[in-house]
């Protein structure tokens, strides 16, 4: 029964250095030490862009394919097949979107971190930084955060339009009961500006989660070659979690009380 | 990856067996690690996108009790598998590669392979039957709490629990489950194949274990959506009847 609870009793153990991590990196970045290292910042923006975009992109568009499937196909069901587009509206915008840049972010950005900078700890680089004299807390985990502010909230929108297009092929090209006009009308009506910025901020929580945990597990890595597998894994099970909990912390706290639907008075 | 598909369902099925201690542990192992990342995962996916988001819409025409028949479609069809197979491939799958890994930069394969011994029928076919058995098991733990999470939010809507599961029960059938639980299976074996391969082939130290689990990662996530995306689509356009509200 024991080992049955190892998980849940790592994370509260390592919640509060978690926490003292993200306050310190936190400090860095808006403390302004970081623009220190601008260049840097630049350089891991830059590999976010090439690395991760595309990626996050394509898993965007197809969960967009299969919210357009099942509103079309619910939506036939209620006898309204006209309003697949309330489906897809509030399906992509407010929940599928976050939750599917959040697993590609841990599975691509979140897991790459902790490799990389897990590397760099066990093969002693970061001593090395520190001897240096570069604080190598600003150098590798305040320049990633920094880089992360500067990328995402465009990576994310541009992958909210991914999402979109490929509901509109689901529904109007591929299922086809509604003409395009007829989605687009129903569509727009049930979203609005508020929305997307209610999203975009569901989605940057998640990312920064994300970063700050895979920062924490590669800073920390230890134990050889084997030590950086396992951290990978690790950070891959809370931000797993933390994704999930974002999300419905985020719908609770924005649409929970205040449907935002163009119904009733 | 497909050479490794293949030679794997060759060596479980062709005699001897020597797998079944390795697939108990696989199997207690996937248990420890994933049930209480799924537990808090579904709860809360169940609650905040089906649950709030529908319940919301539906409170609007004041017919909260139609959301039982739309939990069916969206937790036993949608989000208790794809939920499942993502804490699965996070979870499982990453330790196996990491596990894998690790016994690649040892050359622990090598060494087994010098014994004579086939790390494939011995490390990738328990771990490849195990995950398979253990995310279709799963997937009907993550639909009971799915569900739990429905009613949480039926309770947050102050409506009786009575009609959520007079309609959830009767929307449901058994179309639906088997559907389900044969796409969390061949999500387990997509993860499993995934992952045992990234494992095996990982190099290059210390970056290279942590680098095979990110691409065993990527790759998985991207593979069990789109194979979701097709099974789907096959399942709703071959079963028109699933799709009727009653």
């Amino acid at each position: 029964m024991q080992r049955y609870l190892v998980a849940p009793r790592d994370w509260i153990a390592s919640l509060g250095d978690i926490a003292k991590f993200a306050a310190r990196d936190f400090g860095e970045v808006f403390g302004l030490r970081v623009f220190r290292f601008f260049g840097e910042a630049l350089r891991q923006a830059g590999v976010l862009i090439l690395g991760s975009t595309m990626v996050i992109w394509s898993l965007a568009f197809i969960l967009g394919l299969q919210c357009g499937i099942e509103g079309a196909y619910f939506n036939r069901s209620v006898g309204a097949p006209a309003y697949a587009g309330v489906f897809s509206a509030w399906c992509d915008l407010r929940e599928i979107m976050p939750y599917a840049f959040g697993y590609m972010m841990s599975a691509k950005v979140g897991t790459g971190l902790v490799a990389e900078i897990g590397a760099m700890r066990i093969t002693d680089e970061i001593d090395a930084l520190e001897v240096m004299g570069i604080s190598s807390m600003t150098f590798l985990c305040a320049t990633r955060l920094l880089a992360s502010f500067m990328v995402l909230p465009f990576m994310y929108l541009a992958a909210v339009g991914a999402g979109f297009f490929a509901s509109y092929l689901a529904v109007v090209q591929q299922i086809g009961e509604v003409s395009s006009g007829g989605f687009f009308l129903i569509f727009w009506m049930f979203q609005n500006p508020p929305d997307l910025l209610y999203s975009l901020i569901k989605g940057m929580a998640m990312a920064t989660v994300i970063v700050i945990v895979g920062t924490y597990y590669g800073y920390t890595a230890g134990g050889g070659p084997v030590g950086v597998g396992t951290a990978t894994a690790k950070s891959m099970v809370l931000n797993t979690v933390m994704v999930h909990l974002v999300g419905m912390l985020g719908t609770q706290i924005f649409w929970g009380a205040n449907p935002r639907a163009p119904i009733g008075g | 990856m497909m050479i490794l598909t293949g030679k794997t369902i060759m060596s479980a099925l062709r005699p001897p067996y020597p797998y079944g201690g390795e697939f108990v542990n696989q199997f207690l192992f996937a248990l420890r690690l994933c049930w209480f990342p799924l537990l808090i995962s579904t709860i809360a996916f169940g609650y905040g996108a089906p649950g709030l988001q529908a319940g919301n819409f539906l409170v609007l025409f004041g017919a909260i009790d139609r959301l039982g028949g739309f939990f069916v479609l969206a937790t036993i069809r949608e989000f208790a598998p794809f939920v499942t197979a993502i804490i699965l491939a996070g979870v499982a799958g990453t330790a196996i590669t990491a596990d894998l890994g690790a016994r690649k930069i040892r050359e622990e394969l090598d060494a087994l392979q010098v014994l004579g011994v086939d790390p494939v029928k011995n490390l990738v076919v328990p771990r490849f039957l195990s995950l398979m058995v253990v995310t279709g098991l799963f997937n009907i733990y993550a639909l009971l709490f799915g569900i739990f999470g429905g009613v949480l939010a039926t309770l947050t809507f102050k409506a009786p629990l009575g009609p959520f599961f007079a309609t959830l029960l009767t929307n449901a059938s058994t179309t639906d489950l088997w559907g389900s639980v044969v796409k969390t299976t061949l999500f387990g074996a997509i993860i499993a194949i995934v992952c045992c391969y990234k494992g095996m082939t990982a190099s290059g130290g210390a970056e290279g274990v942590g680098r095979a689990v990110n691409q065993a990662v990527v790759i998985s996530f991207l593979g069990i959506f789109a194979f979701n995306y097709v099974f789907t689509q096959t399942l709703l356009a071959t079963h028109p009847e699933i799709s009727v509200i009653k």
